[in-house]
């Protein structure tokens, strides 16, 4: 008879290895600069360096109380706030459509949704430069139709830089949205058809509730996404168009005062994380109910 | 009294023709089934009459009225799904509730409905349960419960029982053929389990290919199978092929490789036809008919054997034996069939 030998433990990876390579990439390229630019945010101005020895919250409160800085904060909510709405409704049929259609061309609508992602954000914004201006596509083709006798100014307003961010984040809201439809039972909503609900009723009360996480993590993306975006407003805005991140450039570059730009900065940071917990707080109700 | 009437509807999906001429009356507060393999047209027929997918022809009346294209919402019935549907977002009473609040039924009464409901599904004090907080077979009574809140003209419910495990099946088979009877629904159920629809039905509809094969109670469907994909489908069957001879007061005479067989069989047969003999009607001594064979293979089943035997002619035939039958491959075996347990069918 052979003697039992006691099997070692099966091996087993430490998971840990496994998200280091993340972790470094995370803590050396994001937390680390935010770090310095919150630390940069309270030193001193300094002429002849990027910051002076000293430290304040001088910047802070300058720019909380700068009447001009809170007009580009107003400007810039309200345009995250319009284009997420926005991109909103003009997703969801899109992303319905794509979860639920059996149609052979269901890949090529797949590929134009994502087709914007494949050409650079600053050719796609060229185009919407040439396009918006006054005597461009949009102008004209409003003037042909005899909706307008002088053209509508798109370029250096809010306006135009609305038009291109919703065109530029419209995909932000469908791929989560579609992922979020397609893990929708389709017999739910023949349920309520069934139990008399007409298709009105049944998209309110069922398809729209169960769509809530998908509706969230789109409007969070985009509204995260409009309120730091840069290269659309820089080149379509102007100075009437100009948002936060454009003005945060400005202190940086143009007038080389780094702590109030990263102050600036941080204030930003902080109003979108605020606005963000202030949304969810207000769906709450809506998502407590979902598996 | 005719509840529901389908008068030869078609459907193609492009070039395919899924659904060809379906012909259905059923009465009221009647049980039917439409059984058939995956892919027959069965639950395609279901979604017609509930209005999800338009007849390509044909129509649909309920109680007389033409309803062919009427939304779904305006057909007057309940559904069960095979995933149940249930709404997840709502509480088992809420899921009641909706069909009642969509017909603007007062809450007093709503809530005295959702309560006896309930009670009849053997559900209550689960009011305030969310559908995940529910095993599946509970669940599906609340499928159920939501269909049947509503009173519905009809019931109609898509292989209801596909998703349970088999000892839950066969509880849910009685209980939902017993609600059925208590509440006297007209109710049309879709399943590809000829068990199912032999216990439960009034009638079976057997589908195949977008035909309805035969249409019956289910001792018809069963003793006297018009062709042989019902014979096949529904039960275990032993077929031979042979042609008519002669009568023999209400019998046939039917020549085999076997030798000439006495059976019973559909009206007006002659030329080619098909015999069918059930196995449990097959005993081990000389009958009206009578044949000889070797046993090629036994199977113990526990409560009995199950052999399979070849003629000398090479027709093969299986029959059960008592558990503790002495035949072992090999041995010689008559088999005898009683002429009025044998059934004959065109070929």
């Amino acid at each position: 008879m052979t003697e039992a030998v006691p099997l070692a433990p099966p091996r087993r990876l430490p998971v840990w290895w496994m998200i280091l390579p993340a972790v470094v990439l995370l803590g050396g390229f994001l937390i680390l600069p935010y770090a310095s630019i919150v630390v940069m945010s309270f030193r001193e101005a300094s002429t002849s360096a990027v910051y002076g020895d000293g430290f304040t919250i001088g910047h802070y409160t300058e720019v909380i109380t700068d009447p001009f800085v809170w007009g580009i904060v107003w400007r810039t909510v309200r345009t995250a706030a319009i284009v997420t709405l926005v991109t909103l409704l003009l997703g969801y049929p899109v992303a319905y459509h794509l979860a639920r259609t059996r149609s052979r061309w269901a890949s090529l609508l797949y590929i134009c949704v994502i087709s914007p992602l494949l050409v650079g954000l600053v050719v796609r914004t060229f185009a919407w430069l040439i396009i918006l201006s006054n005597s461009g596509m949009a102008n004209s083709a409003l003037k042909a139709a005899g909706l307008i006798d002088r053209p509508i100014l798109f370029l250096n307003t809010p306006l135009g830089v609305t038009i291109a961010l919703i065109h530029v984040f419209l995909p932000f809201v469908i791929l989560p949205l579609l992922g979020n439809l397609q893990a929708i039972n389709p017999e739910v909503a023949m349920a309520g058809r069934s139990l008399g609900a007409s298709r009105m009723r049944t998209f309110f009360k069922v398809t729209l509730p169960l769509s809530m996480p998908g509706i969230q993590a789109g409007a969070i993306l985009v509204f995260v996404l409009s309120m730091s975006a840069y290269v659309t407003p820089a080149m379509l805005g102007g100075t009437k168009g100009r948002t936060m991140a454009v003005l945060v450039v400005q202190y940086l570059v143009d007038n080389f005062r780094w702590p109030a730009g990263a102050a600036l900065a941080i204030f930003m940071a902080v109003l979108t994380v605020s606005i963000i917990v202030l949304y969810l707080r207000l769906t709450a109700r809506a998502m407590r109910r979902l598996p | 009294m005719t509840t529901l009437r389908l008068d030869r509807i078609n459907k193609f999906y492009g070039t395919l023709h899924i659904l060809k001429d379906i012909d259905l009356d059923i009465a009221q507060g009647e049980f039917i089934s439409l059984l058939g393999p995956s892919g027959c047209g069965k639950t395609t027929t279901l979604r017609c009459i509930a209005g999800f997918e338009a007849v390509s022809g044909g129509s649909i009346a309920f109680g007389g009225r033409d309803m062919t294209r009427a939304m779904p919402e305006q057909r007057d019935l309940g559904m069960v799904f095979q995933s149940y549907a249930l709404f997840p977002h709502m509480t088992v009473a809420e899921n009641l509730s909706f069909g009642l609040e969509v017909r603007k039924i007062a809450p007093a009464d709503r809530e005295r409905r959702i309560a006896q409901t309930l009670e009849m599904v053997r559900l209550t004090g689960y009011e305030k349960r969310f559908p995940r907080e529910l095993s599946g077979g509970q669940q599906q009574r609340v499928a159920l419960a939501r269909a049947l809140v509503i009173e519905p003209a009809v019931l109609l419910l898509d292989e209801p029982l596909a998703n349970l495990d088999a000892s839950l099946r066969d509880d849910m088979r009685f209980f939902i053929r017993d609600l059925q009877q208590r509440v006297g629904i007209t109710t049309i159920y879709v399943t590809h389990d000829q068990g199912e629809a032999l216990v439960m039905s009034d009638r079976i509809v057997v589908m195949n290919r977008g035909v309805v094969e035969q249409c019956g109670s289910p001792r018809e469907i069963y003793e006297r199978p018009q062709s042989l994909m019902v014979a096949d489908f529904i039960g275990q069957s032993n077929t031979l092929t042979g042609r008519v001879t002669g009568r023999e007061g209400e019998l046939y005479v039917i020549a085999t490789e076997d030798g000439p067989l006495r059976t019973h069989g559909a009206p007006g047969l002659a030329g080619e036809v098909r015999v069918m003999v059930r196995p449990e009607n097959i005993g081990t001594a000389p009958g009206d008919n009578t044949l000889r064979g070797r046993v090629v293979k036994t199977t113990y089943l526990g409560a009995s054997c199950l052999l399979n035997i070849e003629t000398a002619a090479g027709s093969r035939f299986t029959t059960h034996a008592p558990a503790d039958s002495p035949l072992a491959p090999g041995s010689e075996v008559t088999m005898g069939f009683a002429a009025h347990k044998a059934w004959a069918f065109a070929a």
